[in-house]
């Protein structure tokens, strides 16, 4: 394929513009990790097999797009341009879809989205509640483009931030409009990218060391995939706002590490990256101008502190991944002890647009006055996967300062059957359980950080009341204490020690001691880690104390949870709603259910051991927890 | 400089002063367990964390490695950071109950009892605390990297890789020395020394001082033996223009510096595995100009002082790159470098003389610096090809050859060809040093320093002012370098590292600190007491004095052979004598009582010659005397007795001598 130029980019999009025009609709199968997992592939290849049996393959274009988002309801079809949204799709639909929707111009009712609580049909994407209160900035080109051709990329005007920039701006003006933006980093740790920017170019001039450009992609938190999700749906985005940040900081090398489990992501990477070194936009002469530019892919082997900025750069210079103290920052000494920039691949993903539409615009979106001190708020969107007891499980992108119940019921559609919301947790492992007494906080980096917990990379777990805080606490340590490096006392000592208790008290045997040791435990850790990953790791700790206090003091004093998980505290009944159907007994795993058919069931408690199967099966609400 | 205040007290700082340093320098205690002075911070222990405020904000950090940027005030105990301590030991005291240095800190931070439950707790007083020190010391002193960590975590743990016995460690036991509570411990059981616990306690000494000394004496871990081309080239001393001079103007792009930026740094490249002194240094993806793997990306492994002499400066190239050339392909061909330089720099001062002309060397020009042509002259030599045949057979066999067939004069070729018993000089200029003219000539295998290097100690430090003196330093040094060889030893350690009070001693040029550790390494190793250095000196006489007797036997022993050629006794050339005049003018003056006013260059070469040879000739005489030998150098038949070693055989070679 030929290089591309500044004069022939707009060509270029033209180009495919016109080859998409020739279709009288396409068919965007959702190819993200979670609908590939759900054979969307196999969607994709029967959707292309049953139009060439009805002669279609002329009329509809089959695509295979990035993430959706709404990967709950997954696999996702949308027909576009009417953008009809279909879902939860198997392969054997794919025929009835084609015959009476493409065909017959009726869309099938069962594959289409129901609104939760009036069960009422809604056929348009952008009618569903999930999408229509979201605004996409990094995710703009989510399901529209094809991730795996740069070509699609040109077409949505990809790639012209950055020749936007090299015909018309000064290294200076790109700054000064990312700094204008007052884009924060996406990665947790909300430092200002343009602050950052700038300290990394007066670094270049004190030690006259070439910088060098990185993208963390080393996203390790449980439940998050925001990351992969953008680079699998469009990792051009991220190459462009690489482009963009090498241009201002005078950088010709830049790295993106990506963590080994993302497959696809890594895939598509490599893709994007030949095809934008095969096409002119990375390499020697982009867009055929002296800008040179190239990016090396470096994949990390799946340690959660190596999201940690210098563990990241020690992986990637071949030491152990683990973290140093940071008196001198990465943006003086950093990859190789020279200067460098890193943030991570949502913030990427934002820049193009802002150099496209400025920084003021984006500014404009978001919390606070950011344009003369970027601490002063949060500009721009934020990227969140919803997870845990919520009915719109998904990757969603919403405005900075939207409240945390607009994001939990208006886009997450509440919680499941019928359950009380509990907490919510933010920010990863690390990050803390706020209660619903703080669902009408907005979402932005101050307010999440002031309430004990933090925006993180986006991580958002929704908990029901049947949920144990105490045990969440414990889940959370226990994967905070395997995760720990070990490098530094507080955060290894502390997260054994505050497992340890924690898991003491969850088994009913803790003690009101227990309680200030784990303050005391907490505030080591948070004073005194070597890194982030120990000084935020007893946030589920602190913020559970803070908010859930009670339930730390029903297990402690009354021996109680009052969530019904911890086993050793509770146990199951099964009440006269009985209707002995034998279910439960049929699926318990210890054999502790006894009674005939159509007899009240009883569960042995020598035999039980609380997995809760019965009350799972129970169809009749019949099984209770104490 | 930076106003900073501690507690209550101000003091100034450079920018970048570490803010433990600056503690400690005022005397203001803060506690620290990870720390060591030999090894760079790790922050990780965060015992020595200190509330420091800078503009109004106040944080905690890590004094070990905090650089003092800005003005701030910082607190060693301010009740943040008292309990900071004490509910951290509280921590490490509820894993490592009885480690005495927690126990200690903790107790003094009120910390008293191991609060928590700990899954690891463990009760053993040489626990190991994860300091990291031993790892730190194994790759930042040793530059080994053989034990790391494994485990993540509380699973953390010092190991070797996978956990197998790594045979790369030889048991230097610098991890041993820098552990702060006796969890690692070095036994060397495998070559059962007598007293394995002895040879640590030395070796660890010598560890310490190279680890922490070295980069401001020598320098050899970072340079190697480099370090000494600018200290020779300061002193007059680097052979140029084969031995012409003792410096050039051009010797800056010889210098360390040069080197440092060519070497591949950090590399783990001693003599053996352990080696912390690992003065070998190495330049890696070198490309080649010339020769069969011309072209090709090749680490080369050097060069040292004496490369950069020989293929340097005395065949007046400066270009590193063609050293460093020269020094692959006399590698690769199995060439001597400073054979080869010293013999190709006689052949160039025969060039630049008229004894030889492009027609004599097949077309190539042997101008001193014609550093292209030295290239292709040791390709012909490995090839066996055109003039490379005639340089490759040496100096000696060269005088022969030029006298017979062009008729060059003998005597001037005597005069200027540096060899001595048909080895090539070593690379240092001797012509100011009486001592070192016989630490060379009289040297038994050859003009080789590795027998004595008294330059210093008689010219600069003029130690060794009568010929007493210096034949007893021609006994000494030759007698304890010998003593190296018999062990096995590498010389560099005993004085290219000296310890911090090595000047303060009676005899600072013995290094009396590490003669004793010598001796105590012979004892323990082998259990055969030895005491004083007499003993290492009686060793190595016998084994001296039966050389010799075999030079005799081979024809080079007596007197006449441990003369070396004029060049390396004084200026020969006018040119010579005129390029440092003032010098030589002051020494017909002072020492010889000529006035050097009304004379001509001749004739004051002639009376400074004269005065040079008889010198020597006196030197000779006092060395002989001093080792048991007659006036014609041969070892009397009561040396041979009293080191035992004359038997029947021996007395029949010296017989006919004496």
């Amino acid at each position: 394929m030929a290089r591309i130029d500044l004069k022939s980019l707009g060509a270029a999009a033209k180009a495919e513009r016109e080859r998409l025009a020739q279709y009288k609709g396409m068919l965007m199968v959702c190819a993200g990790t979670g609908c590939v997992s759900a054979k969307a592939f196999n969607i994709r290849d029967g959707l292309n097999d049953a139009l060439k049996k009805h002669k279609l393959d002329r009329d509809y274009l089959v695509v295979a797009t990035g993430c959706n988002g709404f990967c709950g309801q997954g696999p996702i079809m949308v027909v576009q341009p009417q953008g009809i949204f279909y879902q939860k799709l198997k392969e054997k639909d794919v025929e009835e879809i084609v015959e009476s929707h493409l065909i017959g111009g009726t869309p099938v009712e069962k594959y289409l989205y129901k609104d939760i609580s009036s069960d009422a049909v809604i056929p348009q994407m952008d009618d569903i509640p999930f999408f229509s209160k979201q605004k996409l900035i990094a995710l703009r080109n989510k399901g529209l483009v094809d991730p795996e051709s740069i070509d699609s990329y040109f077409e949505r005007e990809g790639y012209s931030a950055l020749a936007k920039a090299l015909e018309k701006m000064q290294p200076q003006q790109i700054l000064d409009e990312v700094k204008r933006s007052g884009l924060r980093g996406r990665g947790g740790g909300g430092f200002p990218a343009g602050v950052k920017w700038e300290s990394c170019i007066e670094a270049v001039g004190k030690t006259e060391k070439k910088p060098v450009l990185v993208c963390n992609a080393d996203e390790g938190d449980p439940g998050a995939f925001m990351d992969r999700s953008i680079i699998e749906t469009d990792p051009h985005t991220v190459l462009e706002g690489m482009c963009l940040g090498a241009l201002a900081i005078g950088a010709d090398e830049g790295y993106i590490y990506i963590r080994k489990e993302y497959p696809l992501a890594l895939t598509r990477l490599e893709k994007a990256l030949a095809q934008a070194r095969e096409r002119g936009l990375l390499g020697n002469g982009i867009l055929g101008t002296e800008f040179n530019f190239d990016i090396t892919i470096h994949r990390g082997a799946g340690a959660f502190v190596c999201g940690e900025s210098t563990a990241l750069m020690a992986s990637m210079e071949g030491r152990v991944g683990e973290p140093r103290t940071k008196y001198i920052h990465n943006v003086e000494s950093g990859y190789k002890e020279r200067p460098t920039v890193l943030n991570n691949v949502e913030s990427w993903a934002n820049i193009p647009v802002i150099i496209d539409k400025g920084g003021e615009w984006f500014a404009g979106i978001g919390t606070g006055d950011v344009s003369k001190n970027p601490w002063n708020g949060s500009s721009g969107t934020k990227v969140f996967s919803l997870v845990g007891n919520i009915n719109n499980t998904g990757l969603v992108e919403v405005p900075m300062g939207i409240s945390l119940r607009e994001i939990i019921f208006d886009v997450g559609g509440g919680i499941p059957n019928g359950r009380e919301f509990k907490a919510v947790q933010t920010g990863g492992p690390s990050g803390g359980c706020l209660p619903a007494s703080l669902l009408d906080e907005p979402v932005d980096f101050d307010t999440l950080t002031k309430a004990g917990s933090m925006m993180g990379s986006g991580g958002m777990i929704v908990m029901d009341d049947r949920t144990c805080m105490v045990d969440v606490a414990r889940y959370f340590i226990e994967f905070l204490k395997d995760e720990s490096c070990g490098k530094c006392t507080p955060c290894r000592e502390g997260n054994t020690t505050l497992h340890e208790i924690l898991t003491r008290i969850t088994e009913g045997k803790g003690t009101q001691a227990d309680l200030s040791a784990l303050a005391d435990i907490a505030g080591v850790m948070a004073e005194g880690s070597l890194c982030q990953l120990g000084a935020t790791a007893c946030n589920p700790v602190l913020s559970t104390l803070r908010y859930f206090r009670d339930e730390y003091e029903a297990h402690v004093n009354d021996k109680r949870c009052p969530g019904g998980v911890c086993k050793d505290l509770i146990t199951y009944t099964i009440i006269d709603k009985c209707t002995g159907c034998l279910l439960c007994k049929k699926k318990c795993p210890t054999e502790a259910v006894s009674g005939a058919k159509k007899e009240l069931h009883v569960i042995d408690q020598e035999k039980c051991i609380q997995c809760g199967i019965c009350m799972d099966v129970c169809k009749d609400d019949a099984v209770r927890v104490e | 400089m930076i106003s900073i205040k501690i507690n209550n007290d101000t003091f100034e700082v450079k920018p970048g002063t570490i803010l433990l340093d600056a503690a400690r320098k005022n005397k203001i205690p803060i506690p620290t367990l990870c720390d060591h002075e030999a090894l760079t911070a790790d922050g990780n222990c965060r015992l020595c964390l200190t509330e420091v405020t800078v503009n109004g904000k106040s944080k905690l950090v890590t004094a070990c490695n905090y650089p003092i940027r800005e003005p701030l005030q910082a607190s060693t105990k301010s009740e943040r950071v008292i309990a900071f301590r004490k509910n951290l030991l509280t921590m490490m005291l509820s894993r490592w109950p009885n480690v005495p240095m927690i126990r200690e800190y903790a107790e003094m931070y009120g910390a008293s009892e191991p609060a928590y439950q700990h899954p690891q707790r463990n009760e053993d007083k040489n626990a190991c605390i994860l300091c990291t020190r031993c790892v730190r010391a194994c790759n930042e002193i040793t530059w080994e990297e053989i034990i790391g960590f494994a485990g993540r975590g509380a699973t953390r743990r010092v190991a070797m890789p996978f956990d197998e016995q790594y045979d790369r460690c030889i048991g230097c036991a610098t991890c041993a020395a820098v552990c702060p509570t006796g969890a690692l411990q070095v036994y060397d059981e495998a070559n059962k020394p007598v007293d394995a616990k002895r040879i640590s306690r030395f070796g660890l000494r010598l560890a310490s001082e190279l680890a922490t000394m070295d980069h401001e004496q020598c320098g050899m871990r970072r340079y190697g033996t480099t370090n000494l081309v600018g200290i020779m080239d300061a002193y007059d001393l680097l052979p140029t223009h084969n031995y012409k001079f003792g410096g050039h103007a051009e010797a800056k792009n010889l210098y360390k510096e040069v080197w440092g930026t060519l070497f591949k740094p950090h590399t783990p490249d001693g003599c053996w595995a352990g080696c912390i002194m690992s003065c070998a240094h190495g330049i890696d993806d070198f490309e080649l100009k010339s020769g069969p793997y011309k072209g090709d990306k090749v680490l080369v492994d050097g060069p040292e002082y004496e490369t950069v002499g020989g293929c340097g400066s005395n065949i007046g190239v400066f270009d590193p790159h063609i050293v460093v050339e020269l020094n692959f392909y006399c590698d690769t061909y199995g060439i001597d470098t400073i054979s080869f330089g010293t013999a190709l720099a006689f052949a160039m001062e025969c060039y630049e003389n008229g004894i030889l002309d492009k027609e004599k060397t097949g077309g190539l020009d042997l101008s001193f610096g014609q550093g292209d042509n030295a290239l292709e002259i040791l390709h012909q030599m490995a090839r066996g090809e055109g003039f490379g045949v005639v340089v490759g057979q040496g100096i000696r066999k060269m005088k022969q050859i030029f006298a017979e067939k062009y008729g060059a004069d003998p005597v001037f070729m005597q005069d200027i060809g540096m060899e001595c018993k048909g080895l090539e000089y070593s690379e240092y200029v001797s012509k100011e040093s009486l001592a070192q003219q016989g630490g060379f000539a009289m040297a038994q295998k050859g003009p080789q320093h590795d027998e004595a290097w008294l330059i210093f100690m008689d010219m600069v430090n003029k130690q060794i002012p009568t010929f007493e003196d210096k034949a007893e330093a021609l006994y000494y040094f030759p007698m304890f370098r010998t003593w190296f060889g018999l062990m096995g030893l590498c010389k560099l350690p005993w004085n290219d590292i000296e310890p911090a009070d090595n000047a303060q001693t009676d005899e600072p040029h013995k290094v009396p600190k590490h003669v004793e550790g010598y001796i105590n390494y012979y004892s323990s190793v082998t259990g055969n007491e030895i005491t004083h250095e007499n003993d290492i000196l009686n060793q190595s006489a016998k084994v001296y004095n039966f050389q010799r007797v075999f030079n005799i036997r081979m024809g080079f022993g007596t007197r006449e052979y441990d003369r070396g050629p004029y060049r390396a006794m004084g200026p020969v050339t006018d040119e010579e004598y005129e390029s440092r005049a003032e010098r030589y003018d002051e020494q017909l003056k002072e020492l010889v009582g000529v006035d050097p006013t009304k004379l001509g260059t001749a004739e004051k070469k002639a009376a400074l010659r004269k005065y040079r040879e008889e010198q020597y000739e006196g030197l000779m005489d006092a060395v002989y005397k001093r080792r048991g030998w007659t006036e014609n150098g041969i070892p009397t038949l009561e040396t041979l007795k009293r080191l035992g070693i004359d038997f029947p055989w021996v007395v029949d070679v010296v017989k006919p001598h004496l």
